[in-house]
């Protein structure tokens, strides 16, 4: 054997351990580094509530997540940027989500302001923004990049109307409605359909999200002389005019949006919201296989606290969202093209989620037909109250 | 028309729980001349401590009235004691300031504690109703009333034949000659603000009782509605606040009956200009006493300022023009683009409340105001972006300046309430106004920025635009300050007796300053709307106005250059501290205190 040739297969062989080392490094980081995804919320300011919820479902699906393999294969995790919910920050964070190779794809913001205001920067920057809060019908027309799981409440309201007109005979209805994109919106859709469904509507009252005193509404309401009274509201809302309509001596039958749907609105409302009748996207008992591992889960993670409709909303978002990325891998552009490709993903709120490709949402919402009975949520028996 | 007794039923009992809030304010300011921004804070600590007293530890309602009302006197003790005696010899705008900073800290400890979630806080009295007119009137009801007017009553007692009551009257009515006569004037703060805090928090634990809710983001709706109660009563009256409140409370439940309840809050702010403007110390104080506000520039610290070298703003200038040519990210980009058009509010801002002394708290109207003319120009009328943007900067200035001009003849912190007001009505009108502003919806799809038909669109191209109005409007200001017209602003805020004597008209210079800065101001919120492409009547907020005068205190009252360096500084903190996540806003609370206590000039000092 010759020198050179030693030495060659010296160089070789170590060529081969090196190469070998590289490869095996490449595969531990791409093992070991997580998938990441960007969340743009509020964690302070005045919705600080809801990051704190969104945390909660997307810590339990991630559990699930990594439980069952991950992506396949890698974990997946979130980095959590906390923008209040303002336009100003939402648009920073936006470039640091575009700007940072690691981040895969966004979720979030929670209101429209700080999510639209973003939307041209992700479309841009091709980076999905998939919202799951955002119900402004102009969310997903901000571009190819947005997607949403958030109910369209085109959806929503006419199940929420034929509820009330239909199955609980309401023909004369006043509707209060949170003063929001969200909750003008949902009144107009829900005024459409129960005009349609034959109700007539004797007033609609707007207020706005601070607001703690409606007994002045109320008295307006009482003098329109309706026989049902329609909550757009979220829970604390929902709760206090429910409290103060009982005060001012209102004893119609109250009929309330989906987004009422939480343990704290019988926490808050006591005996005034009894017998309250509300439409939701999903409830304990009901006997799908998702809900009710959504539910297990939430108990046994959270120390038995029930999961409201925000928990719901994030969970779907996360298993959405990993859904998603083990059709599209960690491409962007791949990412946006998987959205059109899933099919009939597990889904607490849709039971089966797929994407309507021109909308770009989901269509299809579940509606439970429910009422407070006895302090608790229970289905409608179909009685009149 | 029964209805109508149930209107007033109504506005009377929502009257009581303002009033709770607001003879807490009124203590305050008649002792120590200051709007104590802290004290919805205070309200919420009250709520919270009552709901550990009565969820966790079950106490009985009285035990429970007294555990409250003792903790949050030792909250107030606390707050007279580090946050504000030690401003005692400082600018008239510093406690305010501190107040601020006091309530960003409290909001922020309870919401680390407990949680954003809203909690029930169970009534502990016996669920009876009386029918009163339509409706009906509960226990709880009578209980926040009682001791709405008890404690009225027992303030007005204490003030008139205690001895420590005159001590407090001594001390409000003159602080110096009461010292001289013996009067321990810090004992007398310290007592004021240990029974205000005490009102404050009973007032937090029986609104909480009677919605049975509380929740973490109802301090500031509270210091709101408390502060037009106490102004409309007459800042520093305490029969006057509680007749306040009731008058408030009627006025907004005659407004829902009227007109509906997207109107309420409407209601409440137009009454207070209204009173404002007709009765300047409000409706129970006569006009005969002496003005509440000291007449002269004491308002503002006087400070020799930082004199920056020419060239030096030249290199900083030149330095960030050219910083997109380096590889830095896109995100930092976006920061300073936030930057520079905080920065033209800025400009704004420093030039009205610095060099001429209107500080003013709703600032964010103006930005909105710039934002929806030039959104909606370019939408509706498809005006080109770039005039549209100039075109929201005059209709800024035109309507800014106009809706102002009532406040021209109040002072100090009453021109600050009047702004706050204002502020609030734009967003209520831009609400309200559904066939112009297209309401809760909001406008989207706005056009991106351009400029002779070239899209602005990329983070760098924005950044060079932003940043080149922002110095070419800089300049003007610059030159406006030194020019004559500059002197007279400065004369004005120094001594406007003095100036008037000397043949200046205010209104009219008070006018050309808010023409200018509401130019600066609207060209800032049309760029923002071009730039996010969706706006509504919550994307510039009362949290924006007060973020506007923070920048503006931090770089020196009137100061061109700090004005900048505030915007940058202050828009770079958050995003400095953003792995800080929840601590976010109690580390920029913390600083504000800091700064206010151990430089109130600001860092390059008032011009």
């Amino acid at each position: 054997m010759s020198n050179i040739d030693r030495r060659s297969l010296v160089k070789g062989s170590l060529a081969t351990m090196m190469a070998g080392a590289a490869f095996s490094r490449a595969a531990f980081a791409q093992s070991s580094e997580p998938i990441l995804l960007g969340v743009s919320g509020p964690l302070t300011g005045p919705n600080a509530q809801y990051g704190t919820q969104w945390k909660q479902g997307f810590d339990l699906a991630l559990d699930e997540i990594q439980a069952a393999g991950g992506i396949n294969g890698r974990k997946l995790a979130y980095q959590f940027e906390d923008s209040q919910s303002d336009p100003r920050q939402s648009v920073a964070i936006a470039q640091k989500f575009v700007s940072d190779p690691r981040i895969v794809m966004e979720l979030g913001d929670f209101s429209s302001p700080a999510s639209m205001a973003a939307s041209p920067i992700y479309q841009r920057g091709g980076l999905v923004q998939f919202g799951f809060t955002n119900s402004h019908p102009d969310f997903t027309k901000g571009g190819d990049f947005m997607w949403s799981t958030s109910v369209s409440q085109a959806d929503e309201q006419p199940l929420l109307a034929s509820y009330a007109v239909k199955r609980l005979g309401l023909k004369k209805l006043a509707v209060l409605h949170l003063n929001t994109d969200w909750g003008r919106t949902s009144r107009d859709y829900f005024v459409k359909a129960a005009k349609e469904y034959g109700a007539e509507i004797a007033v609609t009252e707007g207020y706005i999200a601070e607001e703690r005193d409606f007994r002045s509404t109320l008295v307006r309401v009482r003098d329109a002389n309706p026989d049902g009274l329609i909550l757009i509201s979220y829970y604390s809302d929902g709760a206090l005019i429910a409290r103060q309509a009982r005060q001012v001596g209102l004893k119609q039958t109250m009929c309330a949006a989906s987004s009422v749907y939480s343990p704290k609105f019988l926490e808050l409302g006591g005996e005034a919201v009894e017998n309250v009748h509300l439409g939701t996207r999903y409830f304990p008992e009901d006997p799908r296989p998702e809900v009710k591992k959504f539910i297990a889960g939430f108990k046994a993670k959270y120390g038995g606290q029930e999961p409201d409709a925000f928990n719901a909303y994030s969970y779907d978002a996360m298993n959405m969202a990993a859904a998603v990325l083990k059709i599209g891998g960690t491409d962007r552009r791949a990412i946006r093209d998987a959205f059109a490709k899933v099919k009939d993903v597990s889904s607490v709120i849709f039971g089966q989620a797929t994407f309507d490709v021109e909308s770009r949402r989901v269509k299809g919402a579940m509606n439970a037909e429910l009422v407070v009975r006895k302090g608790q949520f229970a289905l409608w028996d179909g009685k009149p109250t | 028309m029964s209805s109508w007794l149930d209107y007033t039923i109504n506005g009377l009992i929502v009257g009581n729980v303002y009033a709770l809030v607001a003879v807490g304010l009124a203590l305050i300011f008649g002792v120590s001349r200051l709007i104590n921004f802290a004290q919805g804070s205070i309200y919420l600590v009250g709520a919270y401590i009552g709901w550990v007293a009565v969820v966790q530890l079950h106490t009985p309602l009285p035990l429970t009235i007294i555990v409250v009302a003792v903790a949050a006197a030792v909250v107030g003790l606390i707050i007279e004691r580090f946050g504000l005696r030690p401003l005692q010899n400082s600018v008239r705008i510093a406690p305010l300031l501190a107040t601020i900073g006091i309530s960003f800290v409290l909001d922020q400890l309870v919401m680390l504690t407990f949680s954003p979630n809203p909690r029930a806080l169970p009534s502990q009295l016996p669920d009876i109703r009386f029918q009163v007119g339509g409706g009906t009137i509960g226990p709880l009801d009578l209980l926040i009333a009682g001791v709405g007017l008890t404690s009225a009553l027992l303030l007005f007692v204490f003030l008139r034949y205690t001895k420590l009551g005159w001590a407090v009257r001594a001390t409000a009515q003159d602080r110096d000659a009461a010292m001289q006569m013996g009067v321990d004037v810090n004992r007398v703060n310290q007592a004021v603000f240990g029974i205000a805090a005490a009102l404050g928090g009973v007032s937090g634990l029986l609104v909480g009782m009677y919605y049975n809710q509380i929740d973490t983001a109802m301090s500031l709706q509270a210091t709101l509605k408390g502060v037009v109660a106490e102004v409309v009563g007459g800042a520093g009256n305490v029969p006057g606040a509680v007749i306040g409140s009731l008058l408030l409370g009627l006025v907004e439940s005659y407004g829902v009956a009227m007109l509906g309840t997207s109107y309420r809050n409407l209601f409440a702010f137009l009454l207070l200009v209204v009173v404002l403007v007709l009765r300047p110390n409000g409706l129970f104080v006569s006009a005969r006493q002496a003005p509440p506000e000291p007449l002269t520039g004491t308002f503002i610290a006087p400070s020799r300022p930082v004199h920056i070298p020419r060239w030096a703003l030249l290199v900083a200038v030149a330095g960030f023009a050219i910083l997109p040519l380096f590889p830095v990210s896109f995100y930092v980009l976006q920061t300073l683009i936030n930057a520079w058009l905080l920065g033209m509010l800025a400009l704004s801002l420093t030039l009205v409340a610095g060099t001429m002394g209107q500080v003013s708290l709703g600032h964010a109207a103006l930005l909105a105001i710039g934002a929806y003319t030039s959104a909606l120009l370019s939408l509706t009328l498809a005006v080109p972006v770039g005039l549209a943007v100039i075109g929201g900067g005059l209709m800024s200035a035109a309507l800014g300046t106009l809706l102002i001009s009532p406040s021209f003849r109040l002072r100090g912190h009453y021109v600050s309430i009047a702004t706050l007001a204002i502020g609030e009505i734009v967003a209520l009108v831009i609400l309200n106004w559904e066939s112009v502003t297209r309401g809760p919806i909001g406008i989207s799809g706005i056009p991106p920025l351009s400029l002779f038909g070239y899209d602005l669109i990329g983070p760098t191209s924005i950044y060079w635009f932003s940043l080149a109005v922002m110095v070419v409007l800089a300049l003007l200001q610059g030159r406006l300050l030194t020019s004559h017209l500059g002197r007279s602003f400065r004369a004005i805020r120094d001594d406007d007796i003095a100036a008037r004597a000397y043949g200046l008209g205010l209104n009219r210079y008070k006018s050309l300053a808010f023409i200018f800065g509401g130019f600066a101001a609207g060209i800032s919120g049309g760029i923002a709307a071009h730039l996010y492409s969706y706006i509504n009547h919550e994307t510039f907020n009362t949290q924006q106005s007060i973020l506007a005068l923070t920048v503006v205190i931090l770089g020196g009252l009137g100061n061109v250059v700090g004005a900048i360096l505030g915007s940058v500084a202050l828009v770079g903190l958050p995003e400095v501290f953003r792995i800080a996540a929840e601590y976010r806003i109690l580390i920029y609370g913390i600083v504000l205190l800091l700064l206010v206590r151990f430089r109130p000039q600001g860092l390059l000092g008032t011009v």
